[in-house]
């Protein structure tokens, strides 16, 4: 009962809440990661577009799944694990500009997944002249 | 002969985490396969040795640098993959068979004749 009347009083109680879901889920996918659940990227960007590239040792190309929807991009795949189970994963990334999805050049070596795809054509950034007055 | 002094491939090994690559094991009755995941490893930098019924496997990635971008996003860092097992007697050192394809390095250790399963006949009495 205590406890119930200092968690009704407390008025960081939703702030609190939030906070202690962040780092579990952090560590969740830190964790995914190194046991190689969740395949790590690097992304690169210019004023043509992106480079992103993953690591999917022992992911079949052809159950790897890459679409582009506006300015998010996401990874798909289906990795096997002992036994024949399989293990799935998904990666989704928020860009701040918009990607030509009928453009994506996609290559797989030695276990790393290259994706080049360029910015969507009126998605350049672009300088705004501020006038001067 | 000069500490100090060391080559470039050297000193960048020295910066490199070490890193033990994710392994899988399989069995069937024929042999044990061993799946170790290195990605961004060309074959060319993997090692793999058989020493005294210790397999060791040593590897490092390669991460790639595109110029004129800009990075965003890293989490794939430059590591030393190292590995070790110790093979049990009833594997056959000698007949270790080692491929290296989509990012894995899949080991087959064959079973010793002598050890794999066998049907023996029941004499009719």
């Amino acid at each position: 009962m205590r406890t119930y009347l200092t968690t009704l009083d407390n008025p960081w109680r939703v702030f609190d809440e939030l906070m202690t879901d962040f780092p579990f889920d952090f560590l969740n996918n830190a964790w995914r990661a190194r046991t190689g659940q969740y395949p790590r990227v690097n992304a690169w960007e210019n004023e043509t577009g992106l480079v992103v590239e993953a690591e999917v040792a022992g992911v079949d190309p052809d159950k790897l799944d890459v679409s582009v929807d506006a300015n998010v991009l996401t990874l798909k795949g289906e990795k096997p694990l002992s036994g024949g189970a399989k293990s799935e994963f998904q990666r989704t990334f928020s860009l701040p500009f918009e990607l030509d999805s009928e453009n994506i050049k996609a290559t797989a070596k030695n276990g790393i997944l290259t994706l080049s795809i360029p910015r969507r054509a009126g998605s350049e950034k672009r300088r705004i002249a501020i006038e001067k007055q | 002969m000069n500490l100090m002094k060391r080559t470039e491939a050297e000193a960048r090994r020295m910066t490199r985490e070490e890193v033990s690559p994710v392994t899988r094991l399989d069995e069937n009755t024929e042999a044990f396969t061993l799946t170790l995941e290195l990605p961004g490893v060309s074959e060319k930098d993997i090692n793999l040795v058989i020493e005294h019924r210790t397999l060791s496997v040593t590897a490092e990635n390669t991460v790639e640098v595109h110029k004129d971008y800009t990075p965003t996003l890293t989490e794939i860092p430059e590591v030393s993959y190292r590995a070790a097992f110790e093979l049990p007697e009833r594997v056959d050192a000698a007949n270790i068979r080692a491929e290296h394809r989509n990012g894995l390095l899949v080991l087959t250790l064959p079973k010793r004749e002598e050890v794999k399963p066998r049907r023996i006949a029941i004499a009719a009495g």
